[in-house]
């Protein structure tokens, strides 16, 4: 039976910051780790963390469809958004390693190789080797040059400070914006509350 | 229902017993609908808030690794209800006996599985309640209180219960 360990809390209270009421309002999104159309009517943004077990979860039972039903169909505007926990001790290292692929346009295949390896590369650290399983050498040289770089942890932290004014405080939390409206989830959905969800929000008048 | 009569320990701890763990399990029940996510309105935003508080319950369930995906669902969505009842029903009284025996099964159920998971040093949130909380020592050790507190309850209860009332008449030789 896989282990699913729930959410769990480490970030730190936020501060009252008023969060963005609308998608419009949405600032420093990074177009790598955006999928959609901007015009979408409903925005998800979903604060994860690649050591997380319940993210695995919501990433592997709900994303796949998520994406070819709604965000590719022009109803949801999904963004991914960075949320290391400082518990996880290569969280961070693994956030960089998903900006630097994203930068290639190599998020998808990277994502999913970090979440479907993670109880590998979290006993043993190597998210170099759990990437370089699913690029190209070139590909492989160039992400490491951008983690190296260091200019990717800047992005990192406008996520997690974003997460910070929606008063996030664990890991899984999805901010859906609609119609004016927004709406902190946090926990593991599965795909069939999240699409009745989705669909009662896209009939809301 | 328990009648009114000279106060003792017993009693007391009856009392006690009934205020703590009526309180407790209601709070509990209800926290794990209601929290962490706490959208209230439109209606289909309150179903969502409760449909993943509940599917996070599950998946606290499931992390004791000790019984299916599919149990740990049942439990997720029995628990809770079961909780608000029987703390309603403690509280209030009727058939003590009945349900404070059934609450001291329950805390040893949960006394057992938290112990078990903090002896084998397992990294998961305890789902007592609704917020997430790290199962550590002291869960263990405030469940072993709760059950204790639990099984002293019941006992007294029914010690209370098979004793005649101390304001009856006596009986008659």
């Amino acid at each position: 039976m896989p282990i699913i360990p729930a959410p769990v809390v480490v970030a730190k209270e936020a501060s009252p910051l008023p969060p963005p009421q609308s998608a419009a309002a949405l600032t420093d999104v990074d177009p790598h780790k955006a999928f959609g159309s901007k015009n979408a009517p409903i925005t998800m943004e979903v604060f994860s963390d690649f050591q997380c077990p319940a993210c695995k979860t919501l990433f592997i039972t709900t994303n796949r469809r998520l994406m070819d039903d709604y965000v590719s169909t022009g109803k949801v505007y999904l963004i991914h958004r960075d949320f290391p926990l400082a518990m996880h001790a290569h969280s961070r290292v693994a956030a960089r390693y998903a900006r630097a692929a994203a930068q290639l346009g190599k998020v998808e295949p990277v994502e999913q190789a970090l979440f479907q390896n993670q109880e590998k590369w979290e006993q043993t650290g190597d998210v170099d080797g759990t990437v370089a399983a699913v690029l190209s050498a070139p590909e492989m040289n160039k992400v490491r040059a951008l983690v190296k770089g260091g200019a990717l942890d800047s992005m990192i932290d406008k996520d997690f400070a974003l997460g910070q004014t929606y008063r996030v405080s664990q890991t899984p939390t999805t901010v859906f914006h609609c119609k004016g409206q927004t709406y902190p989830y946090s926990g593991v959905m599965t795909y069939d509350i999240l699409k009745t969800f989705l669909e009662q929000l896209l009939s809301q008048k | 229902m328990m009648q009114s009569s000279p106060f003792n320990l017993r009693r007391a701890i009856i009392w006690i017993g009934r205020l703590v763990l009526g309180g407790i399990f209601v709070y509990a029940g209800f926290s794990k609908l209601l929290l962490p996510n706490t959208h209230l309105w439109p209606m289909f935003v309150l179903k969502f808030s409760i449909s993943m508080n509940i599917s996070s319950f599950a998946q606290q369930v499931e992390s004791y690794k000790m019984i299916s995906p599919e149990a740990s669902q049942v439990v997720a969505h029995t628990l809770p209800f079961v909780e608000i009842v029987l703390g309603l029903l403690v509280l209030i009284g009727w058939r003590l006996r009945i349900w404070a025996a059934a609450i001291t099964a329950i805390m040893v159920a949960f006394l057992t599985v938290v112990t078990r998971a903090y002896l084998l040093h397992m990294d998961i949130n305890c789902g007592c309640f609704g917020t997430p909380e790290k199962l550590t020592g002291m869960t263990v050790v405030r469940d072993g209180v709760f059950t204790l507190l639990a099984l002293l309850t019941t006992i007294f209860v029914f010690i209370e219960e098979r004793k005649p009332h101390p304001w009856a008449a006596p009986e008659k030789a």
